[in-house]
């Protein structure tokens, strides 16, 4: 670990942060066009309609093969995905009531988090739990419902098995909007560090500050209100 | 030898009404006035008096005239062509004939099919197709009867199925999609409105070595309705409206798993101009003209001759949330007012934590200063 590191932590690896941030420019390019796509006669943002379309699948593509960096870097690489994304037993037993109870109470009395990150264990059991939901339902759902409506013709019958194609494109909005819902709850949790943008720059250079004095430090968590 | 005279008859109006009349009469020819016609003008024009029955006699049985002349009876008396007969499309047809060895004339769709041909001949496209390389004069039938693949058969007689493919894919995303659900007319003709076309249509079997759907045909249909007609198993009523209720029973009765109904969309009004294409070249033509242009909507169900016929469907039906057309669905039209709503209140939750939280922190950011 070099000086210049020496109160920190090394917490976010760069193909975290690599995915993250596809993820983030991703998801936003998304919910961009994806808004004019549903509502063409309103907006026109991006142009024409067919520029909206391009950049949408672009997007969606880019986000899924970041996905699959993130699935891939959490499960082969670092091995820590079951320990990092998924609850224990005491996370539900305590845990959360816990993080809850910083959250919406302590928090606000000055009290420091109770949850330190650590590479091993960065996430509190809130975070967690919304993570989970994030990555592994909504995530995926949004993504496959994504390629099924590319491909229409193709799975025709599978789409009219599940109950058809408006199922399928209304489930992809509703989830979609979850997961819009899911940036400014998130973005905000994030501003919760010793300092508004700290949590922001750990997940832009990796390294945390662990130093003195944790006033809260939350790193961004998760949020209540998202789903 | 009534024949004759629908057709004379209508010319002959054409030249003394307003145009825009006599077009209006063309679609819903008053045969009362042709028939008034026929009693003075008949007689005296027909040069033979052989009747359609005498013509299909021979020209019916392809063993006695080939293959080349053969005209299929069932297909031609149908269609609303039969109901003028031989003679007034072949008039110089004489009672020697075959014998007499003169040709036989065959008249202009123009002299009858005015404002439609005389659109169509001012095209680009009139230079390499006419009229009857696209309809059989023997087997024509309204849009309304004709399905979308039918109708793009005709256009696949020159232009190959890939290389539309190909050169639509240059621009058009989705191209497949969008060649395989659509008329090409929809986007090749200057009609300004379109309607929704629902066809009932039904998962082939996978025994038969067939993958993917089709379009059911009357027998198909038949096999389930059994002794009913076979609009009963959607117009449960029997007024030929469709309602939303029938659609929805329809839609979810899991007897007809293997059915589903698939949407498309055919201009409204005919037109032969295959040139004005600009708007189409815009996708919002379709995609945003948003849910007023997605009302008016038709059932097409398959009749014993291989043809269709419409029904209207209730008003609103294309923009029910799930069960009213649950397979079709066009992006930016189609989309579901309620789902709006419920998308936006979950976004909306997205914005309680910031702000809710949000200000309770500035309100208590003293206690957490060190
Ligand atoms: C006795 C059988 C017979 C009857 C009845 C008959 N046709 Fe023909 N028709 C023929 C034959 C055979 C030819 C081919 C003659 C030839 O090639 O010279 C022919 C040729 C024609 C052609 C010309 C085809 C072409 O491309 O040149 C037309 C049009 C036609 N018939 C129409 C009619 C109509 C209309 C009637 C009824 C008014 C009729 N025919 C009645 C046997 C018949
Ligand atoms: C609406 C007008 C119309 C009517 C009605 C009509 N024909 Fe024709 N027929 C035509 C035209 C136009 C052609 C030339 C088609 C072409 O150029 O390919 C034609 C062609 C033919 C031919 C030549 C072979 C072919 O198919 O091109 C025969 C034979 C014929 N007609 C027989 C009949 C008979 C028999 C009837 C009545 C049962 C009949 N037609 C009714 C317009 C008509
Ligand atoms: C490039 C192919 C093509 C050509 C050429 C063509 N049509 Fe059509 N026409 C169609 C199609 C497709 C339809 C709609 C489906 C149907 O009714 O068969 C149609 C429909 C029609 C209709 C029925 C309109 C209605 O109200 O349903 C008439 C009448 C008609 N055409 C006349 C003509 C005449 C006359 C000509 C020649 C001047 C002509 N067509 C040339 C493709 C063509
Ligand atoms: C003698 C007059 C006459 C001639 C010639 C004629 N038609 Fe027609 N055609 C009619 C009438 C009448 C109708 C029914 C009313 C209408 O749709 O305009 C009709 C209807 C049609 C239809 C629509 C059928 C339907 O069920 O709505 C088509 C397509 C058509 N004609 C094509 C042609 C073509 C192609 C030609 C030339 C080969 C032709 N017609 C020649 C009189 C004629
Ligand atoms: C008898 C052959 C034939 C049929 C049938 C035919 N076409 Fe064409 N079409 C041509 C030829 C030849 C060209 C010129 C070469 C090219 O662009 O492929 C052409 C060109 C075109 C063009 C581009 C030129 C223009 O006018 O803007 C369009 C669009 C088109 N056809 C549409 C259609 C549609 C739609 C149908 C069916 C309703 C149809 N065609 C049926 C032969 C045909
Ligand atoms: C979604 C609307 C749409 C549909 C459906 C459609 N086209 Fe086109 N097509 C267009 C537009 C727009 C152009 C002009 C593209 C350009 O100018 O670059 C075009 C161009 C063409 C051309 C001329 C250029 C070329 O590719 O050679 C032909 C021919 C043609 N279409 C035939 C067809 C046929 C046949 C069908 C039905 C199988 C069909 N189209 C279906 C919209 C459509
Ligand atoms: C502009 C928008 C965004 C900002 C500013 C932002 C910020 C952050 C920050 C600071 C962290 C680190 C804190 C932590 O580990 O919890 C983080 C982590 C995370 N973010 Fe975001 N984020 C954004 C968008 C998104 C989006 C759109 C998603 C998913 C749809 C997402 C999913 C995640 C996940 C799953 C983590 C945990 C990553 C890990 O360490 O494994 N973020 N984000």
């Amino acid at each position: 670990m070099a000086e210049e590191h020496q109160n920190q932590i090394y917490l976010q690896p760069i193909p975290v942060r690599i995915w993250h941030w596809l993820n983030a420019f991703g998801i936003i390019t998304l919910t961009v066009s994806g808004a004019q796509i549903r509502f063409p006669d309103y907006i026109h943002w991006l142009g024409s309609y067919k520029s909206a379309i391009y950049l949408h699948n672009t997007a969606g593509f880019v986000v899924a093969i970041s996905f699959s960096l993130w699935f891939f870097y959490y499960t082969f690489v670092a091995r820590t995905m079951a320990n990092l994304y998924v609850p224990k037993v005491d996370d539900f037993k305590s845990g959360i009531m816990r993080q809850v109870k910083f959250y919406f109470l302590t928090y606000f009395l000055g009290w420091e988090n109770p949850h330190h990150p650590t590479p091993d264990s960065k996430f509190n059991p809130m975070q967690k739990s919304v993570y989970l939901a994030i990555m592994f339902v909504l995530m995926p759902l949004v993504s496959l419902s994504g390629i099924f409506l590319t491909n229409v013709d193709p799975l025709r019958s599978l789409i009219v098995m599940i109950g058809g194609l408006k199922l399928l494109a209304g489930l992809h909005f509703l989830l979609a909007c979850c997961l819009v819902a899911f940036i400014p709850t998130h973005v905000y949790l994030a501003t919760l560090g010793r300092t508004p943008t700290d949590h922001i720059k750990t997940m832009w250079t990796g390294w945390e500050d662990e130093g003195e004095g944790h006033t809260e430090e939350p790193e961004k968590s998760n949020s209540t209100a998202s789903s | 030898m009534f024949i004759l005279e629908l057709g004379c008859s209508r010319r002959f109006l054409s030249e003394f009404l307003p145009k825009g009349k006599y077009m209006k009469m063309d679609r819903s020819i008053n045969y009362l006035w042709s028939l008034l016609f026929l009693m003075v003008l008949a007689v005296p024009l027909s040069a033979s008096a052989m009747e359609m029955d005498d013509c299909l006699g021979c020209h019916g049985d392809a063993d006695e005239v080939g293959d080349e002349l053969f005209i299929d009876a069932d297909k031609f008396i149908p269609t609303v062509h039969a109901e003028m007969g031989c003679v007034t499309c072949h008039e110089s047809v004489t009672d020697e004939h075959p014998d007499d060895g003169e040709a036989v004339s065959k008249s202009d769709c123009l002299d009858c099919h005015e404002e439609l041909g005389s659109q169509y001949m001012a095209t680009e496209h009139a230079e390499y197709a006419v009229c009857s390389d696209c309809h059989d004069p023997h087997q024509v039938h309204g849009i309304e009867a004709v399905s979308g693949p039918t109708m793009n058969q005709q256009c696949s007689q020159c232009h190959e199925d890939t290389d539309v493919m190909d050169s639509h894919a240059e621009w058009l995303p989705q191209a497949s999609l969008h060649i395989r659900k659509l008329p090409c007319i929809t986007c090749h003709t200057s009609a300004e409105g379109y309607e929704i076309v629902l066809n009932i249509t039904q998962k082939q079997k996978k025994a038969e070595g067939l993958k993917g759907y089709r379009f059911s045909s009357y027998a198909d249909l038949k096999e389930i309705s059994g002794e009913k007609e076979i609009q009963s198993i959607i117009d449960i009523d029997g007024d030929n409206n469709i309602s939303l209720a029938e659609l929805r029973t329809f839609n979810r009765n899991p007897a007809y798993k293997n059915f589903h109904l698939s949407g498309t969309m055919v201009p409204s009004e005919i037109s032969h101009d295959l040139t004005t294409l600009d708007n189409r070249y815009d996708c919002t033509f379709c995609h945003a003209s948003g849910p007023g242009s997605i009302q008016t909507s038709f059932l097409a169900l398959p009749t014993e001759d291989g043809y269709y016929r419409r029904m209207t469907v209730e008003k609103g039906a294309m923009l029910d949330t799930l069960y009213g057309t649950p397979n079709f669905y066009m992006t930016g039209s189609t989309r579901s007012p309620v789902m709006n709503i419920i998308g936006l209140i979950i976004i909306c939750g997205g914005f309680i934590m910031p702000i809710g939280h949000g200000t309770l922190r500035f309100l208590t950011r003293k206690n957490r200063k060190h």
